[in-house]
């Protein structure tokens, strides 16, 4: 008799617990109408970084984050000019690969790539998700980001260097060398990029920029 | 009466796609009417291969894939592999990021459990509660992502430390979600824990003896309910565990019932590990520790680690020749596996709706099993 | 102005118009049965939108949001996809029957409405067994889930509609038994009758101290039961058996089964409105207002159960209902007749 007393009590708490939860408001939103704010570190899809004033991409083809990737979802098309230095061609994010976990923008020493908050990136058809340099610069664009803190000592060198030319990088590129606690390839092309010209200097200016 | 007669039994492919397997597992039943007569599962359905994808990647990156081992407690095994390697490379991590380590791992055991406590509840035909627990799930993942950037694989336990610091308004949320918690779970248990229906669903169900939770390797809570007092985080300390107090929750029939309430405590008891964690990191120095890099080759040498999960002992076998950036072997043990292969005894005689129940209450979960 | 008013004065257009008296009354019971049929379907389209909005606000969720206002066209829009799909009959399910469970279904869902008084005077015919033939009625769904069962030759659906069989045949009996302790007071089988005994509150059925609030309970827990709601819902039960029953049936036929739910749902919950709380009487409001009110509390009950419990399984249903419900049943039974006879609240 007990017993049924306390079962009939409980089955009465149960629902009076289910009834309490009845004016409550609700925890879900309604998705496509209202979403969330994405917490700063989210780590979304992958997209490069470009300069926020010359518009260029960061990356310097080291290709640090195609190794560090462990489902090889990152491939890097370079050409290797007579001096050995690599030119970026293409840089393919293959998002049916991506695991995201962020191991490609902890690799990056130059803040080139980097996961977003975003996530929304569903097409019809599955080879779109196989990115590019175009589409990956452009899902970049309004991504705010901390220019990484660079191990380069000497703020005062890269101001100068910054937007113009070519002249000044003689100094800044021992500087590079010695800093950047990478795998030896990469320290390779950033000598030779120094030495060479163009619009690459302009790209490596831009990241001493910031 | 029924001796004379005489019924056709048959079989029934629980699975792999079926509401309450918990992923793709698939039960070979042979049934007379609603009893089963033998239970044979058939696992593999989820099997990626994690071992040897590990054997391919670099220290660093088998973190990620680790994630995968066993997708409701991502940090358990991060943890237990970075654990493994450290121990091979005799790597020290700072004070701040065991700390950290240990806020995350009972977290996330807090997290796991709801997912057990929802899928219970809805195994069982109560489809309400899981939303609760779900609604509680979301405040831990919601602290985990804004700690690491992701929701359920988290690659935030790094060999040598954690991935990075947590963001300042991580500890008020947390505090926020642990003065809450316990009112939360007093909820659930109103929800089931004396509900009649859900009583006589759960009491002398599956019921499982020390004797044969042992001979089977059953771990973690399963092997509590059934009486035995073992507990990883006590019995064999790794990472900082000793510094806090808690209890161990134990119960003696080792039925459905029985299990769901040592993991109901276990939650409380988790929550406490993390208020004191709370309090005790403000005053450690902060340091998440130096990571390795993707060219860290340990010494040659075999390690197995292990840890509690809240799904049992979940183990990591790694062995490396010294002379390459890779894992040239890596064991994985999960406690679903062994708590998968006591199934068949536990369901002889019962109900198919038993079967649902007793797998609930064993908490497997398939990709652990498969890896 | 009472509904039934337009009813009658139609009537009376028809009458004096001079066709035979044959005809009129065909032609009105097509009416009612047209009128019937398009309010059972409203409701039950209204039903399955209000689950799912009671479910959402159970659980802090939100529901149906976009088709309608807070989604209240969601149900048409289902069912109108429903009819697009294609209707797969799978090769070796054994067609008569597999075809015909779900109008049985359907059909036995709204045949139970000839009796069902939905305000004063508003019913299609006031038969003399009226409480007798809504349970008889009621009954075949049962045979249509075994069939649905039996026909899709499939094993979860076999297991769900044996369950349904054994679950409704075992739960009809204190059913019945608490129905006709009711019977025992009003003295008739007859639905308008039964309302009519309990035209003040305190004669309510449910009020009758000590027998109408035991037998009120039996008859909710039977009901649900006999509908196949949590905590009964066993004939489903998803977790186990997939989909139970209905596990082969797809588009328009599934809708048959899912619509007849609700029906039935809705009408356990009238016939109980009317046997203990008093129908379609009360003040103020129009008597189908009454009744429609007292209805959408019960369903309002039902819906609340299955949001809240967990599942029986399949033999502690058994002997809850044989062990415990049928006896007390019975003795509650004894009980009325000894109040009904010795003349105690005989009110």
């Amino acid at each position: 008799m007990r017993k049924l007393v306390d079962a009939i009590k409980n089955l009465f708490i149960g629902l009076i617990t289910t009834a309490k939860h009845l004016p409550r408001k609700e925890v879900t939103i309604q998705y496509p109408d209202e979403r969330w704010t994405m917490p700063e570190r989210s780590r979304g899809i992958v997209i490069l970084l470009s300069d926020k004033e010359t518009g260029e991409l960061n990356c310097t083809t080291c290709l640090l984050c195609e190794r560090a990737c462990p489902s090889a979802a990152i491939k890097i098309v370079y050409e290797k000019d007579d001096k050995k230095k690599r030119h970026l061609k293409d840089f393919i994010v293959d998002n049916t690969l991506c695991c995201f976990c962020g191991l490609c923008e902890e690799a990056c020493n130059f803040a080139a790539i980097k996961m977003t908050g975003k996530y929304e990136f569903a097409t019809w058809d599955k080879t779109d998700l196989i990115w590019h340099t175009d589409k990956l610069q452009e899902m970049g664009r309004d991504v705010p980001y901390e220019p990484k803190k660079k191990r380069e000592p000497k703020p005062a060198a890269k101001p100068a260097e910054a937007k113009s030319e070519a002249t000044a990088e003689k100094p800044a590129e021992p500087k590079i060398e010695t800093e950047a606690p990478k795998p030896q390839e990469e320290i390779k092309p950033k000598e030779k990029q120094n030495e060479t010209r163009t619009e690459q200097e302009d790209n490596n200016n831009a990241e001493g920029d910031k | 009466m029924t001796e004379g007669l005489r019924t056709e039994e048959f079989q029934v492919n629980m699975g792999p796609h079926h509401p309450s397997t918990h992923g793709v597992c698939r039960f070979i039943l042979t049934m007379d009417g609603e009893v089963i007569v033998r239970a044979e599962p058939v696992i593999g359905y989820l099997h990626r291969s994690l071992e040897k994808i590990c054997e391919n990647r670099t220290y660093a990156q088998c973190i990620p894939v680790m994630d995968r081992f066993e997708y409701c407690t991502s940090m358990s095994c991060n943890e237990v592999f970075s654990l493994a390697v450290e121990k091979m490379a005799g790597i020290e991590v700072p004070e701040y990021a065991e700390y950290l380590r240990v806020i995350m791992l009972e977290l996330n055991r807090i997290a796991s459990h709801m997912i057990w406590y929802g899928t219970t509840a809805l195994d069982l035909g109560a489809i309400t509660p899981f939303l609760y627990s779900f609604r509680e799930r979301e405040d831990i993942l919601d602290m985990f992502e804004m700690t690491c950037g992701q929701r359920l694989t988290y690659n935030y336990i790094r060999i040598g430390g954690v991935s990075r610091d947590i963001p300042p308004e991580f500890i008020p949320k947390c505090k926020e979600f642990l003065a809450t918690v316990d009112h939360k779970i007093d909820d659930y248990e109103r929800m089931l824990t004396e509900n009649p229906i859900f009583m006589v669903r759960n009491k002398d169900v599956g019921n499982l003896s020390p004797e044969l939770a042992i001979a089977y390797g059953v771990s973690g809570p399963s092997l509590r309910a059934s009486g035995v007092k073992y507990d990883l985080r006590r019995d064999d300390p790794y990472s900082i565990y000793d510094r806090f107090k808690f209890d161990i929750p134990i119960c003696h029939n080792g039925d459905c019932y029985d299990r769901y309430v040592i993991r109901i405590k276990e939650m409380r008891e988790s929550a406490k590990i993390v208020r004191q964690a709370i309090e005790q990191i403000v005053d450690v120095e902060p340091n998440t520790g130096k990571m390795v890099k993707a060219n860290f080759k340990p010494a040659k040498g075999e390690v197995y680690s292990r840890i509690e999960n809240s799904r049992g002992e979940m183990g990591v076998y790694v062995q490396s020749t010294g002379d390459t950036k890779k894992p040239l072997r890596v064991k994985m043990r999960g406690g679903s596996f062994n708590q998968l292969q006591v199934m068949p005894e536990l369901v002889k005689g019962v109900k198919i709706a038993d079967v649902v129940a007793i797998m609930a209450s064993l908490d497997i979960i398939l990709p652990e099993v498969d890896r | 102005m009472e509904l039934i008013g337009i009813f009658e004065y139609l009537y009376e257009q028809l009458v004096a118009t001079g066709i035979p008296q044959v005809w009129v009354d065909l032609i009105s019971l097509v009416v009612s049965a047209v009128i019937i049929f398009g309010i059972l379907a409203l409701i039950a389209l209204f039903l399955v939108w209000w689950e799912r909005k009671l479910s959402a606000d159970f659980q802090q969720r939100m529901g149906p949001m976009l088709t309608g206002w807070h989604g209240l066209l969601q149900t048409i829009a289902d069912a109108i996809k429903l009819i697009q799909k294609e209707d797969i009959t799978p090769t070796k399910v054994d067609r008569p029957v597999f075809y015909w469970a779900p109008i049985i279904c359907f059909v036995a869902a709204f045949a139970v409405y000839v009796t069902v008084p939905f305000g004063k005077g508003l019913i299609v015919s006031d038969l003399n067994i009226g409480i007798l033939y809504i349970v008889a009625i009621t009954t075949f769904t049962i045979i249509s889930l075994l069939m649905a069962g039996w026909g899709s030759n499939n094993k979860y659906a076999l297991l769900g509609g044996m369950r349904s069989a054994a679950q409704v045949v075992s739960y009809e009996v204190p059913m019945i038994v608490a129905i006709l302790s009711v019977v025992l007071f009003a003295g008739s089988l007859s639905m308008v009758d039964i309302v009519e005994s309990q035209a003040l509150i305190y004669q309510w059925y449910i009020f009758r101290m000590p027998f109408g609030p035991i037998a009120f309970v039996i008859y909710i827990i039977a009901a649900t039961a006999e509908t196949n709601r949590t905590p009964f819902d066993l004939p489903e039960a998803e977790q186990e058996l997939v989909a139970g029953f209905n596990i082969e049936y797809s588009g328009m036929k599934f809708a048959m089964f899912f619509l007849a739910e609700f029906i039935n749902m809705f009408t356990v919950s009238a016939i109980g409105a009317t046997l203990f709380l008093g129908g379609w009487q009360g003040p103020f409001l129009p008597s189908w207002a009454w009744f429609l009110i007292k209805t959408f509390g019960l369903v309002f009950v039902f819906m609340w159960f299955r949001w809240t419990y967990p599942r029986l399984r399949v033999d502690q249903l058994m002997e809850f209902s044989w062990k415990f419900l049928l006896p007390l049943a019975f003795a509650n039974l004894i009980l009325a007749g000894w109040m009904k006879y010795s003349g105690w609240f005989n009110w």
